[in-house]
């Protein structure tokens, strides 16, 4: 499919679903680029963009908790429904009142992103894309030294400036307060302190949430490949707990459940 | 050169292995004065912030004591600390910092020689593995 066809279709798609929604989030063109917009019935749909990636997931979140009764639709790819079904089982978003127009992304846009499932669940648009490969970093992880180990992550932390991009632009990052910008646990001021707390935190946080869109890793201005750690982490989470995020919306949050629901499935010699 | 002597922070909780410890000193049990302990009410209570802190501010091992499975105060506290500390062990690892560093351990109130068993060889072990500044540190 030409990815004009795949856009005629979206909103194509997106046209049908206004008749029944109050509203649909995509992405509009707006002067030299593009932002979230909610397209709703008589809106010009040919304004409606797929590109660049974005997560919208947050702005339906926002509207879900801003408008109690809305019921909106999203133009959504895979990563963006996996973002919502971690967000729907934290009571970030309703499902009873989101439609996914979920659409396919490209072999290309896979392979950039690593992209496990570079699709959603729910179908609508386009054709499933065959999976990304694994990160080569991440591939060849387990042959480092800790030495290599610690010098690789010191030389990027050394260049994060703390501009919290990466948990702003998350959207499993919706705490109301933010262990990073707690003094107990961040210094505030200092920059790239020997022990990367700030990093480490956040990594710990993305454990059972990190649904891999890559969106801090796009955003960072410093270019740390944040993703690597989340990627090893996502993979202990499910080698650990057989838990990956955003691929069910049943399946509770493991770590805040007893053993008997989730067990571990490896021996931790405790 | 003075000698390494290893500083270490021991989350206990309340209820076992807090006790744990006062049993191991009725008993007159030596344990290592190393040991910085800090009570918390549950061992689920111990979140990865407040682990890496004591790592922050200078401490060499980290050691998180709970009830054994099955006989948490608060039923399923553990559970979660369970399930928690070997992430935060491996998340340690991807950064180069030993895992070892961190332990997670079950110590019940009645256990008195098995906290100063504990405790002295998670000292051992860390006196071994060196100050963390010298594993944190770079030229």
């Amino acid at each position: 499919m030409t990815e004009t066809s795949l856009l005629a279709e979206i909103r194509q798609a997106v046209s049908e679903s206004l008749d029944r929604l109050d509203g649909v989030i995509a992405l509009r063109r707006s002067g030299t680029g593009v932002a979230p917009h909610l397209f709703q019935r008589g809106d010009d749909l040919s304004e409606l963009v797929i590109e660049p990636k974005y997560p919208l997931m947050t702005v339906v979140s926002r509207l879900h908790k801003r408008f109690p009764e809305i019921r909106l639709g999203v133009v959504a790819r895979g990563c963006d429904e996996r973002a919502y079904v971690e967000m729907a089982k934290r009571n970030q978003i309703d499902p009873q009142r989101l439609t996914i127009i979920g659409f396919a992304c490209t072999a290309e846009e896979a392979q950039e992103c690593y992209c496990s499932q570079p699709y959603p669940q729910k179908l609508v648009v386009g054709q499933p894309a065959p999976a990304g490969p694994v990160n080569p970093l991440v591939a060849e992880y387990d042959a480092l030294s800790r030495e290599e180990r610690f010098e690789f992550w010191r030389r990027q932390f050394v260049k994060c400036i703390k501009c919290y991009g990466c948990r702003n632009i998350c959207p499993e990052c919706f705490c109301e307060a933010c262990a990073m910008e707690d003094a107990a646990w961040v210094e505030p001021g200092l920059l790239a302190p020997p022990f990367p707390t700030f990093h480490l935190i956040r990594a710990m946080h993305m454990a059972s949430r990190c649904v891999a869109c890559r969106e801090c890793e796009r955003t960072c201005p410093a270019h740390i490949p944040l993703t690597v750690l989340y990627d090893l982490m996502r993979r202990d989470m499910e080698a650990l707990l057989g838990y990956v995020p955003g691929a069910d919306i049943d399946a509770e949050p493991p770590l805040s459940v007893k053993l008997d629901k989730v067990p571990l499935r490896q021996d931790v010699g405790v | 050169m003075v000698e390494f002597e290893p500083r270490i922070v021991a989350f206990m909780c309340n209820w076992c292995s807090y006790a744990g410890a006062d049993n191991a000193g009725v008993a007159r049990l030596p344990s290592p004065p190393n040991i910085l302990p800090i009570r918390v009410m549950c061992s689920g209570r111990v979140s990865p912030e407040m682990v890496l802190r004591a790592f922050r501010a200078g401490a060499d091992g980290v050691l998180v004591m709970g009830c054994h499975l099955g006989d948490c105060h608060y039923d399923s506290g553990n559970h979660r600390t369970l399930k928690r500390m070997p992430l935060l062990r491996n998340l340690l690892g991807y950064v180069g910092i030993n895992p070892e560093r961190l332990r997670l351990v079950w110590v019940s109130a009645s256990e008195g020689p098995r906290f100063a068993q504990v405790t002295t060889e998670f000292t051992e072990k860390i006196r071994q593995l060196g100050p963390l500044s010298a594993e944190v540190s770079h030229d």
